[in-house]
């Protein structure tokens, strides 16, 4: 099973609701941990989670670092990006890279990006492969076997 | 921006400093748009005739003079200024919206500095005008401002003894932006600086930041600033003055 956490919505929940945007260290800390809150409360048995980012305006370096950096660093499920803007990308991209994490980003049409350090986002998308979350597609990309 | 006081606190029932407005009329108006009067009323006794100055749709003034004290403001700041900017940033600098989203960023970035850094509050404003002297183009300013410790007061515990005889506020600045280090122990910290420089350098924009008797600059080419200035005036807390000009015939 996928579990998908809508971050935006985590977002609205942990500040006054009229911001959207992922700024701040703070913010970035509350949001991190109520994502880890809904990962360890999931029911069933999740095997990836999504981290979905539609809806999400603005995210600052401090956020890419405290939400995206922290969650693969600390790693409580399998993690594949969603809903990434290029604007999200720019300050994901290079936290990952500092601190040599890799992720992969799973784009509108299903198929699996690798970003951040390449070797990490390699072996991530070697073990999806490995415990058959993922296949090779057609196109010679990669999706997601569990819809 | 960031003349003296306690940081975007009231003086409320201390006696204040004075403060006299200047008697140039484009300045007291350009002062009086960007609401410095209204943040330095809070500080200073203002002596001299304030023009009464309405904030114009379409002023240059991006973001007028507004406080920074908690992370709380910078939402606020972030949001403002993209629903203000992003039109003027396209079309007046020729920036994709991509890098409007970075510009956010980079203003994000260098008000938290205050709120993570300065032990007090402090104020940001942004700005687009033609810079006529230098560039002869369009500029977007961001000026952020605050009366607190100071770089060399906030790094000095983890980074003094690493430069030894060396460390002051010129040091103190080089660590920051150039070396990215931050006083928190985390790996991840510091990544703010290095994220502005990034989009700076991509932007061919500039930064500087003045800090006790110090002023550290990244320099673009269409500037003479200089790299580094020791033996200033002391200033306590920190400014940070982000110009990003007009993309025109400047490669990326």
């Amino acid at each position: 099973m996928i579990q998908r956490i809508d971050v935006h919505a985590v977002l609205q929940e942990s500040v006054s609701g009229v911001y959207a945007d992922l700024v701040t260290r703070p913010t970035g800390r509350v949001v991190r941990e109520r994502i880890e809150r809904e990962m360890a409360t999931a029911e069933g048995d999740v095997a990836i989670a999504r981290i979905d980012f539609t809806g999400v305006g603005c995210i600052d370096y401090s956020c890419a670092d405290e939400i995206v950096a922290k969650l693969l660093r600390h790693r409580p499920a399998l993690l594949v990006l969603m809903g990434l803007s290029d604007g999200h990308r720019e300050a994901i991209e290079p936290v990952l890279a500092g601190h040599r994490l890799g992720a992969l980003v799973e784009c509108a049409d299903g198929t699996l990006e690798a970003v951040g350090a390449p070797e990490a986002a390699t072996s991530l998308l070697e073990e999806l492969v490995m415990r058959r979350l993922a296949a090779p597609t057609a196109g010679g990309t990669f999706a997601l076997t569990l819809a | 921006m960031g003349a003296g006081g306690g940081g975007g606190g009231g003086g409320a029932g201390a006696e204040r400093p004075l403060l006299t407005a200047p008697t140039q009329s484009e300045v007291l108006t350009y002062w009086t748009r960007a609401g410095f009067f209204r943040e330095a009323a809070e500080l200073f006794e203002i002596h001299g005739k304030l023009p009464r100055v309405k904030p114009a749709e379409d002023s240059d003034v991006l973001l007028p003079v507004t406080p920074v004290r908690a992370a709380e403001d910078v939402h606020a700041v972030v949001s403002n200024i993209q629903q203000r900017a992003s039109a003027i940033l396209a079309s007046e600098l020729g920036l994709d919206p991509k890098a409007t989203m970075g510009f956010a960023m980079a203003l994000s970035e260098a008000c938290q500095n205050i709120v993570e850094h300065a032990g007090t509050g402090g104020w940001v404003a942004v700005q687009a005008y033609t810079w006529r002297r230098k560039l002869a183009k369009r500029v977007v300013v961001i000026a952020v401002a605050d009366a607190g410790v100071g770089f060399r007061h906030s790094l000095e515990p983890t980074q003094s003894k690493r430069f030894g005889e060396r460390w002051g506020d010129a040091a103190a600045l080089e660590a920051a932006l150039i070396q990215g280090v931050s006083r928190f122990r985390d790996p991840g910290r510091g990544q703010g600086l290095a994220g502005i420089r990034r989009y700076l350098t991509r932007w061919d924009g500039k930064i500087a930041i003045r800090s006790g008797t110090a002023r550290i600059a990244i320099v673009p080419k269409w500037d003479d600033d200089v790299p580094l200035k020791e033996g200033l005036p002391a200033f306590p807390g920190a400014q940070v003055l982000i110009i990003i000009p007009e993309q025109g015939s400047t490669k990326r």
